[in-house]
């Protein structure tokens, strides 16, 4: 008898970075494929993010090798201050299945997957663009908790003070605070200054991505939507890590292509294909998998209220004097004030803001996605149901996580709601 | 000389190995198991043990073992699949050291078997509710692509791409799966390695199910497949023992026991 030596000469094994890398481009590949074959033919500009996807997870691509990388575990982190002093934010929050369960070894079994799959990501250490530093916002327990995990792990990492009411004076003051300290403890690590002139151009670039964001909503307000609500999340969680003047001519492009296709009628969707406002527990690359699945039942997303797409984009930085320090404090008001991050106490204004989608982009009904585990989102759907009954807005909850399984479950559920709004509409006419 | 034969009758195969006094294997043979198994694995026996010059009368003692093994009534005892799989494996690793773990995937079930120190059978796991992770789902899925299942090591290693894993467990909807990947012109190869790490994954689980230890052995049909090998030595993260017969190993095991028997039968006790 022989083993197989010689085979194993020529094919050694995978070091656990190697498999770890092949387990995520798996994920991801099959999620692009998807996206690519799975419907009705995508805009050409969508090629340009595809294939970043696909070069950064199938092929390890570092974009940024030549910046300081600023890592941010939640949206609360202004990017525009990061810009202002020539770093790049990358934000941590993280979608795959195998750093979940790389996660899962660290942190209690029923933890958020987000945050398991964060977690994982970064004690793997395998990261192509890693960060120099970390900023990590104490918003929900499982982040803040996170963020002590991962500073163990012999990263940088820097707590930011966040408050859990949204409406109080002081809340405001101390989140305002909170940034001011940021400001100053990037500016010295960065060695750089916020200018009047860097900050007051960032904002601009920012806002002006924020104005392309709403240029892509406004087409799916209208009967003819030219773009699967999957592609949409594709586009915003680009912005997470891509190059910024990349992201914004792609998305320029995108804009335009999209501008013709409502001119062609082109409709992505079936003819009497519900229209879905997205909320919940934010889909990020590669878990699409609720989102997938309603698109795959003949619904179309027209909408999302998530921090991992609408939410990043949504307000913009009012302010009034030019001054470096207003426009931190204006920076600081922004992110506080627009997040509708189930995290503070009391949150009417996810619940308008929700309403206010299902208005303007005509929406049949609300899907609500809670990760199993995420216990703010888990405790404020019943509030969420609540109000949306009173409306009269059509509401499904649904519970998932990051893992494969499940799958035909969920479908069954998913399409059943979808079959219901399209008997509603009916019956309507 | 005296010869001892251990006989597998398997859902999809039959497999007979003759062992001499010494426990050395002096010839085995394979063949498809049909709906007469009995008359089969008569013939197949028959026929072995012409091509080996050896008479019936000097078979001193005949083990059966495997889903069929009540069938055959010549047998002098029989064994589960189960234990013979290990003493054969014990017997065929020798040279290569302690084995702690066995994988074979069967035609239609697979197992992983946890071994103590001294070979015993201490834990096992079976998968035999669906094709995932069977011989039967490898079939069907080089059926699907068009090619041989023989060809399927070659495939794996001579991929490009990322592998693109096959979600469904049934093979049905796999093949459904396969086709819509080859409908939009993914390369036979990636799929291919996709399948083999869709398998292997599913292997996986089955061996955490009893501890995953240093010295794995793997046997069955699919262990002739470098590419399933390389797979699951991927997934798994270490190295795994193929025999040279991996087919044979459960027959091989339960010929020991049949010299085994004979002797203590035979030892005036
Ligand atoms: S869910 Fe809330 S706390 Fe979590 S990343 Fe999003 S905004 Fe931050
Ligand atoms: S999904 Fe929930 S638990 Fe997870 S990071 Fe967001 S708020 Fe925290």
């Amino acid at each position: 008898m022989t083993s197989i030596q010689e085979h194993k000469q020529k094919h050694k094994i995978e070091t656990p970075n190697e498999k770890q890398n092949r387990h995520k481009a798996m994920e991801a590949i099959k999620v692009l494929n998807t996206l690519k074959e799975g419907f009705k033919e995508p805009p050409k500009a969508m090629s340009y993010f595809y294939d970043l996807f696909e070069e950064v997870y199938c092929h390890q691509k570092a974009l940024h090798t030549d910046k300081v990388k600023v890592g941010t575990m939640c949206i609360q982190i202004p990017s525009e201050i990061i810009y202002a002093l020539d770093g790049v934010p990358i934000r941590l929050c993280n979608g795959f299945y195998t750093d979940d369960e790389i996660g899962s070894d660290l942190l209690p079994q029923k933890a958020c997957p987000l945050v398991k799959a964060s977690v994982g990501h970064l004690s793997s250490k395998n990261l192509t663009d890693k960060p120099d530093m970390i900023y990590s916002p104490t918003t929900c327990d499982q982040k803040t908790k996170a963020g002590t995990l991962i500073s163990s792990f012999g990263y940088d990492v820097v707590d930011v003070d966040f408050p859990r009411t949204k409406e109080s004076e002081i809340s405001r003051e101390f989140f305002r605070r909170s940034i001011r300290d940021f400001s100053v403890d990037l500016s010295h690590k960065m060695g750089r200054k916020l200018t009047k002139k860097n900050l007051r151009a960032s904002i601009s670039k920012i806002g002006y991505a924020q104005s392309l964001y709403h240029r892509l909503s406004e087409f799916r307000k209208s009967k003819i939507v030219p773009i699967l609500g999957n592609d949409m999340f594709i586009v915003t969680n680009a912005f997470f890590f891509d190059k910024l003047d990349n992201w914004i001519e792609a998305t320029e492009k995108l804009v335009q292509e999209l501008e013709q296709r409502v001119k062609e009628n082109l409709h992505v969707a079936g003819k009497v294909s519900p229209r879905i406002v997205y909320t919940g527990s934010p889909p990020i690359f590669p878990n699409y998998k609720i989102p997938l699945i309603i698109e795959d039942s003949d619904a179309i997303i027209v909408a999302d209220e998530t921090c991992s797409s609408n939410r990043m984009f949504n307000d913009r930085v009012a302010v009034d004097e030019w001054f470096v320090n207003d426009m931190i404090d204006s920076l600081a008001d922004k992110y506080l004030k627009a997040c509708t991050c189930p995290v503070f106490s009391k949150n009417d204004d996810r619940i308008r803001r929700i309403i206010e989608l299902v208005r303007s982009h005509n929406a049949d009904g609300v899907i609500y996605q809670a990760f199993a585990g995420c216990t703010v989102y888990e405790l404020e759907q019943r509030s969420v149901l609540e109000a949306m009954e009173k409306e009269g807005i059509s509401i499904l909850y649904i519970e998932s996580d990051y893992s494969p399984s499940q799958h035909g479950q969920l479908s069954t559920r998913v399409e059943a709601f979808v079959e219901s709004l399209k008997i509603k509409n009916r019956n309507r006419k | 000389m005296k010869y001892f034969a251990g006989i597998d009758i398997g859902s999809t195969a039959i497999k007979i190995t003759i062992i001499d006094e010494n426990k050395e294997m002096v010839g085995h043979r394979i063949s498809g198991s049909g709906s007469m198994f009995y008359k089969y694995a008569q013939q197949t026996l028959g026929d072995l043990l012409k091509d080996l010059n050896i008479s019936d009368e000097d078979v001193c003692y005949r083990v059966a073992t495997g889903y069929g093994r009540k069938l055959f009534k010549e047998a002098d005892e029989n064994i589960s699949e189960i234990t013979a799989n290990a003493i054969g494996a014990v017997a065929a690793a020798k040279e290569f050291g302690a084995i702690k773990t066995i994988i074979n995937i069967g035609g239609q079930d697979s197992k992983a078997i946890s071994l103590d120190d001294q070979g015993n059978v201490v834990n096992f796991a079976m998968n035999d509710r669906c094709a995932a992770g069977t011989g039967k789902f490898l079939d069907a899925c080089a059926m699907n692509l068009e090619i041989g299942v023989e060809e399927l090591g070659e495939r794996h290693f001579n991929a490009t791409g990322t592998p693109l894993s096959i979600n469904s467990t049934c093979a049905v909807f796999a093949e459904s799966e396969i086709i819509g990947l080859l409908g939009n012109s993914h390369s036979v190869e990636d799929i291919v390695s996709g399948v083999h790490y869709s398998i292997a994954k599913r292997i996986v689980k089955l061996v955490k199910r009893v501890g995953v230890k240093e010295g794995i052995y793997f046997d069955g049909g699919p262990a002739l497949n470098g590419g399933l090998v390389n797979a699951i030595e991927n997934e798994i993260g270490q190295k795994i023992f193929i025999p040279k017969h991996p087919q044979v190993t459960t027959s091989f095991g339960a010929a020991i026991l049949g010299v085994d028997s004979y002797n203590y039968q035979n030892s005036g006790l």
